[in-house]
């Protein structure tokens, strides 16, 4: 599995936000499959030379979501709905990072019509198969 | 496993506080970074978990239990200056480790050696500062320890070497080991370590879980119209550690809940709000230099 996993722990997102960032964002594209195994919490801590406890903290939360699930012994699996969900995963990414850019536009006070206008400028330039 | 409990400690020289009133809970089997400016009293607090310096007041328990001799087996330290003896080898040195501890494991001791680069046959006095470090780190790695007290684990390491003794760490830590380190390398501590605590002028200035003080600690940002605004009381809010505030600016440091007081610095009027993510270089500034790093966060937002 991902030699594609890096961390920033030089960036103000706490590192264990950033593995699930990169977990799911994985599943989300196919990169890890239904039933793929994630690497132990032990290699992945060695391997991105991070704490273990932090790797864990990951593994827990993407858990919870339902995204991987753990058997004792055995180790971390990508979970067959954390493959049907990727969908959801993929329009959860999106939508955040809409969030971000709509909120810097507000906050440099752009009105709603000059908004709407750049956004549909902006989704021509990267969706061109949907020109009028 | 192991959790050390430092209560109350206090250190003077003299009449000077070196430690004071210092109680801090560091839990095991995690990396525990201490952070603080020259001077702030880790290397005191070091000497005094190791039993090398007396305590004027407080304590430290190991399990609940205070230091006694048999302890010294569980733990392992490397401290800041070169306790090496000149005329010994490399080689003597191993030999006289093993002698003194029963899970010194020499082969071990060998191997780090050779991972650094280090000739067996040197006498320290022919050893650089870097390369004595890398004769401490091999010594302590290869004690079996369940705790390692590292206090400067890096000094004068190449980059390629300090990633090594990061990773040694990080392997101690996935065994279940406890390691407390301090480093002035800010940028290795946000990397290895879980738990930080930041020492000031021999106090505890800041604890907490690295990812937790980045999630929580970020800076809100608002630009006002005009100079005459008024903030409606947000900086009383407990969440507001500090305010900044120029002409039409005002920076807030919040140690939670940013986007809430976000959005009540619009309400407030401010026009372009923001919300700035500090990376533990930035905590640790605020921690014990806030005037310096104000500038930082804002400097190093507007170059990117």
């Amino acid at each position: 599995m991902p030699a594609v996993l890096t961390v920033d722990p030089r960036s103000g997102v706490p590192i264990y936000l950033q593995i699930i960032e990169q977990i799911k964002r994985s599943v989300a594209l196919g990169v890890l499959q239904a039933g793929e195994q994630l690497p132990t919490v032990k290699q992945l801590a060695i391997d991105l030379t991070v704490n273990p406890n932090t790797v864990a903290r990951a593994y827990r939360e993407l858990e919870r979501e339902q995204v991987i699930e753990t058997s004792p012994g055995r180790g971390s699996f990508v979970r067959s709905n954390g493959v049907t969900e990727s969908p959801k995963v993929a329009a959860e990414i999106g939508r955040d990072a809409l969030d971000v850019a709509l909120r810097e536009a507000k906050s440099v006070g752009l009105a709603r019509d000059e908004v709407r206008e750049l956004f549909d400028a902006a989704l021509l330039r990267w969706f061109p198969t949907f020109e009028k | 496993m192991s959790t050390i409990t430092i209560s109350s400690l206090r250190k003077f020289y003299g009449k000077i506080p070196a430690v004071d009133g210092f109680s801090l809970e560091i839990p095991s089997a995690s990396v525990f970074g201490l952070l603080g400016p020259n001077g702030a009293g880790k290397t005191t607090t070091f000497k005094c978990m190791l039993g090398l310096a007396r305590p004027s007041s407080g304590e430290i328990r190991y399990d609940g239990k205070p230091l006694v001799p048999e302890t010294f087996e569980r733990i392992a330290y490397i401290p800041e200056r070169s306790v090496l003896y000149d005329w010994m080898t490399v080689e003597e040195h191993v030999e006289m480790t093993r002698r003194a501890f029963r899970s010194f494991d020499s082969r071990r001791a060998f191997e780090l050696l050779a991972t650094f680069g280090i000739d067996r046959r040197r006498r320290a006095r022919a050893l650089s500062k870097g390369m004595r470090t890398a004769v401490m780190v091999a010594l302590a790695f290869a004690r079996n320890a369940e705790i390692l007290v590292l206090d400067e684990p890096t000094g004068g390491l190449d980059p390629v070497n300090q990633r090594h003794v990061l990773s040694l760490m990080i392997n101690e830590a996935a065994k279940g080991n406890s390691i407390i380190f301090s480093s002035h390398q800010i940028g290795q501590v946000e990397r290895a370590a879980e738990h930080i605590a930041v020492m000031d002028h021999g106090r505890l200035v800041l604890q907490g879980l690295v990812d937790d003080l980045k999630a929580d600690r970020k800076i809100v940002e608002g630009i006002f119209p005009d100079v005459s605004f008024t903030l409606d009381g947000i900086t009383n809010d407990a969440r507001v550690a500090r305010a900044d505030r120029t002409e039409r600016i005002v920076r807030l440091l919040v140690t939670a809940g940013a986007d809430e007081i976000a959005a009540r610095l619009s309400s407030a009027g401010a026009m372009g709000v923001r919300v700035l993510d500090l990376n533990l270089e930035d905590i640790f500034l605020y921690a014990v230099s806030p005037a310096t790093a104000t500038t930082d966060v804002v400097a190093k937002e507007t170059s990117t």
